[in-house]
C-alpha cells in the first residue's frame, strides 16, 4: 500500500514538471485577421415607350428599378419611299459614326430618357386605302464600363462568353 | 536591610518609581523616533520589462483588426478587436464599378513590446447572398494588387492556390513599426461582366433564349489574416508555430 501511494505521487510530480515544460516549449504568436466585400449587381431590363401623331413618332427608353446603369442607342427604318428626319429637345440624342442616334446620359435604373422625335417626310397628301406605313425603330442598351480611374465609357463591341444551361419543352 | 526594605515599601518610592517608569517609557518612544529619522534605507527603483506580443492589421493606414497582448492587465489578458474590410471602399450614395481601381492599403504594424516576424495569408472569393462560396466563380476577377517581392513580401509559392496568396515579410518588424504595403488597390476586373449562361426552352413551338449573368448577385470577398511570431529563436518557433522552415539570418527572413 505504501509503494502504491509512493508511486501515486511520483506520478503527480512528473505530471506537475511536464506540464511546466509544455509551457517552457511554447513560443509567442499572435494573428490579427479582417474580410469584406461587396455584391456586384449585373444585367438590365429597359422598355421602349412610342407615341404616333403628325407623322412623328416619340421615342422614349425606361430602365426598370434594379437594372445596372446602361447606354442607349437608337435607330428607325421605313420604306425607301420616305425620309425619316431625327431631333431632340433636349439635343441629348445624336448621331454616332455607327449610324445610330446615341443618347449621351447614362441611363441609371428607374430613369427615362428624354423624347427622340422621328418625323416621316415626303408623306403625300393623300393616302390612299391600303397603303401601309411601317416605321420600326431599333434600341440596343451596353452595360457602362468603366476606365482605372472610374471614368465611365461605352463599349458596344463588348462581347460575352456563353455557357448553355439545359432547358425544358 | 530592614531599613532598605521599609524605604523601599514607603509610598513615596512606590511613586518615584512610578514616575521614573513613565519618563523611562517617554524617553524610549522618543529614542526610537528619533532613530527612525536617523535611518532610512536608501532608494532602489526596479523595471520589470514584459515581453508582450501584438499585432495589428491596418487598411489605408487605419487599424482594422489587432490582437495584443497585456500583461499588464490584472487577469494578464489579450486586446483583440476584429473589424471589416473595404467599408470605406465605396463612397456613400454610389455603386461599386467593376473596372475602377479603388485605393485598399494593406500593411502590418508591430503593436506588441517584442521584435516579431510576419506573414499575411490573403483570401479572394465569391459569395452567394446567403454567405455561401461560390467556388465556381473565378478568384482570378478580384483584382488585388500584391506587393512585389521589391517591397520586402515574399510570395510562398507553395502554399498559395487561386484562392489564397500568403506572403512572408522578410524583415524584423520591430516593436511600434509599420512594414511595407502588402496590398495595393483592388479591381474587379470586366471580365466578370462577360460571362453569361444561356438558357434555352421550347414551348408552343416557341424557342426563349434566356440569358443570365454568372456574376449578377455574388459577392467578392476579400480577407486578409496576419500571423506573427516571436523574434527570439524565429526559426524554430515559426517551424513550430506556422510549419514552415525558413532561415533566419541577421534578422533576415528567406524561405526554404
Amino acid at each position: 500500500m505504501k509503494k502504491k501511494s509512493a508511486a501515486l505521487a511520483v506520478l503527480a510530480a512528473v505530471m506537475v514538471s511536464s506540464a511546466a515544460v509544455g509551457s517552457a516549449w511554447a513560443y509567442f504568436t499572435t494573428y490579427a485577421q479582417a474580410g469584406g466585400g461587396y455584391a456586384i449587381r449585373l444585367g438590365d431590363e429597359t422598355s421602349i415607350h412610342e407615341e404616333f401623331s403628325n407623322w412623328t413618332k416619340r421615342i422614349t427608353i425606361t430602365s426598370q428599378e434594379g437594372s445596372q446603369p446602361v447606354y442607349v442607342r437608337a435607330l428607325a427604318f421605313c420604306g425607301s419611299a420616305y425620309a425619316l428626319d431625327y431631333s431632340s429637345g433636349s439635343g441629348k440624342w445624336t448621331l454616332q459614326e455607327d449610324g445610330y442616334y446615341h443618347y449621351s446620359d447614362i441611363l441609371e435604373a428607374g430613369q427615362t430618357t428624354d423624347e427622340l422625335l422621328v418625323r416621316i417626310s415626303g408623306v403625300p397628301e393623300t393616302v390612299e386605302d391600303g397603303e401601309n406605313f411601317n416605321v420600326a425603330v431599333v434600341y440596343e442598351t451596353t452595360p457602362v464600363c468603366y476606365g482605372e480611374d472610374g471614368t465611365p465609357y461605352e463599349n458596344w463591341e463588348q462581347k460575352v462568353t456563353q455557357k448553355s444551361a439545359e432547358g425544358g419543352e | 536591610m530592614k531599613k532598605v526594605r521599609e524605604f523601599l515599601a514607603s509610598p513615596a518610592v512606590t511613586l518615584a518609581a512610578f514616575a521614573a517608569a513613565v519618563v523611562l517609557l517617554l524617553t524610549a518612544s522618543i529614542g526610537g523616533a528619533r532613530a527612525a529619522l536617523a535611518y532610512y534605507s536608501e532608494t532602489y527603483s526596479t523595471r520589470v520589462q514584459m515581453y508582450d506580443i501584438g499585432v495589428t492589421l491596418q487598411e489605408n493606414g487605419k487599424s482594422v483588426s489587432w490582437r495584443n497582448y497585456d500583461a499588464n492587465a490584472a487577469d494578464g489578458s489579450w486586446d483583440d478587436s476584429t473589424g471589416i474590410l473595404l467599408s470605406q471602399m465605396v463612397p456613400e450614395g454610389e455603386n461599386f464599378k467593376i473596372g475602377k481601381k479603388y485605393t485598399e492599403e494593406l500593411n502590418v504594424k508591430n503593436t506588441g513590446t517584442i521584435g516579431q516576424y510576419v506573414r499575411v495569408s490573403v483570401y479572394r472569393y465569391w459569395m452567394d447572398a446567403d454567405g455561401n462560396k461560390l467556388p465556381q466563380l473565378s478568384p482570378e476577377f478580384i483584382g488585388l494588387d500584391l506587393a512585389g517581392e521589391d517591397s520586402g513580401w515574399l510570395v510562398d509559392e507553395a502554399a498559395s492556390t487561386p484562392e489564397r496568396t500568403v506572403l512572408y515579410y522578410n524583415k524584423l518588424l520591430e516593436s511600434g513599426s509599420e512594414s511595407p504595403l502588402f496590398a495595393n488597390s483592388l479591381t474587379v476586373s470586366p471580365r466578370a461582366a462577360e460571362e453569361v449562361t444561356q438558357e434555352s426552352t421550347t414551348q408552343d413551338g416557341y424557342t426563349t433564349i434566356r440569358t443570365t449573368y454568372d456574376y449578377n448577385g455574388a459577392q467578392f470577398h476579400v480577407e486578409a489574416k496576419v500571423d506573427a511570431v516571436q523574434e527570439h529563436n524565429a526559426q524554430d518557433a515559426i517551424w513550430s508555430a506556422w510549419g514552415r522552415k525558413v532561415t533566419v539570418n541577421n534578422g533576415s527572413l528567406s524561405l526554404d
